[in-house]
């Protein structure tokens, strides 16, 4: 049975990732119409954003199963180690492209167009294939809370007396959420199942502030 | 103010001068209550077009009026809701 080795935990992590994607697909659809009348960039980023963290929480999601199907089939091992790296990438990938696109949607008056969308590729590319070699889930979360350190420096430096430290906080829990919940993807990194409640609870209530936020505006 | 702000207010006032003159103005006197170079409202007013906010109608005498589409008057509509979504999402 499916539900035999996907173990406890397993209708949580479902539901969970079932909130957060429909969320950040909400976000992108009801922001739609906005950006089709004025085709302002910083709209264009702030929709990529959440189509891309919609994804990239859609393809942990099947990391997850992954990680559980290798451990719960440890005898065909050698399966779980062609798939996870396999895996792996569209995770990096998406999820890097989801932190520039929301820390570049505030900054995007100051950096061109073109040099963002050719540096952060290079960027979310050249971690995919580190995670694809190394397939290593905390290098990957080290390497984009780094990556995440150094664009919130850039966008603080550019915005020092900006009045949304509320927005910008929100767009900072998003990101560092991300990267926890990638890093306890890893196997080994066990949480308590009640802190991982928790912790999955404070997420989802992050998303739904953003997506109310939305709708106060767009109905 | 940031340069996309103004060009945002810029398309909002182009509007709403065509509005306020029952949807219907000379290009002329458009130009003149705009406040624009002839290059800026020559850009503005074909970008407009192109995205169709304005329409180009002939009276039977054969001159021109500005008019607005559906989607000229949507904007106007939204506009405040704009404005006020890219400040709360500092974007």
């Amino acid at each position: 049975m499916m539900h035999n080795f996907l173990g406890k935990g397993f209708e949580a992590e479902f539901l969970y990732t079932f909130i957060v994607v429909v969320l950040c697909f909400l976000v992108y659809y009801k922001t739609k119409e906005i950006y089709e009348l004025t085709k302002h960039q910083g709209i264009k980023y702030f929709r990529s954003a959440f189509l891309f963290f919609g994804l990239a929480y859609l393809s942990r999601f099947l990391l997850h199963i992954v990680i559980l199907m290798g451990i719960s089939f440890s005898f065909i091992i050698s399966r779980r180690v062609m798939f996870l790296p396999v895996f792996t990438v569209p995770v990096t990938y998406l999820s890097t492209m989801a932190i520039f696109f929301l820390i570049y949607s505030t900054i995007w008056k100051k950096i061109k167009y073109k040099y963002f969308i050719i540096l952060s590729n290079i960027i979310a590319i050249s971690i995919s294939v580190i995670a694809f070699c190394s397939k290593s889930l905390i290098l990957i979360s080290a390497l984009q809370l780094l990556l995440l350190l150094i664009t919130v420096v850039i966008s603080t430096k550019d915005h020092r007396k900006t009045k949304k430290k509320y927005t910008r906080t929100l767009y900072f829990l998003i990101s560092v959420l991300w990267l926890i919940n990638l890093f306890l993807l890893s196997p080994g990194r066990i949480l308590l199942f009640g802190s991982k409640i928790f912790f999955q609870a404070f997420s989802i209530i992050v998303f739904v502030v953003v997506y109310l936020k939305v709708l106060k505006w767009v109905k | 103010m940031s340069k996309k702000r103004e060009r945002l207010e810029v398309i909002y006032d182009f509007l709403k001068i065509i509005q306020e003159n029952h949807n219907s103005i000379k290009p002329t006197p458009l130009l003149r209550k705009t406040n624009l170079s002839s290059q800026s409202f020559n850009e503005y007013f074909q970008e407009l077009l192109k995205k169709e906010f304005i329409k180009e109608i002939y009276d039977k005498n054969k001159k021109k009026y500005i008019t607005l589409s559906d989607k000229g008057f949507h904007y106007l509509e939204k506009y405040k809701t704009i404005l006020g979504f890219i400040d709360d999402f500092d974007l």
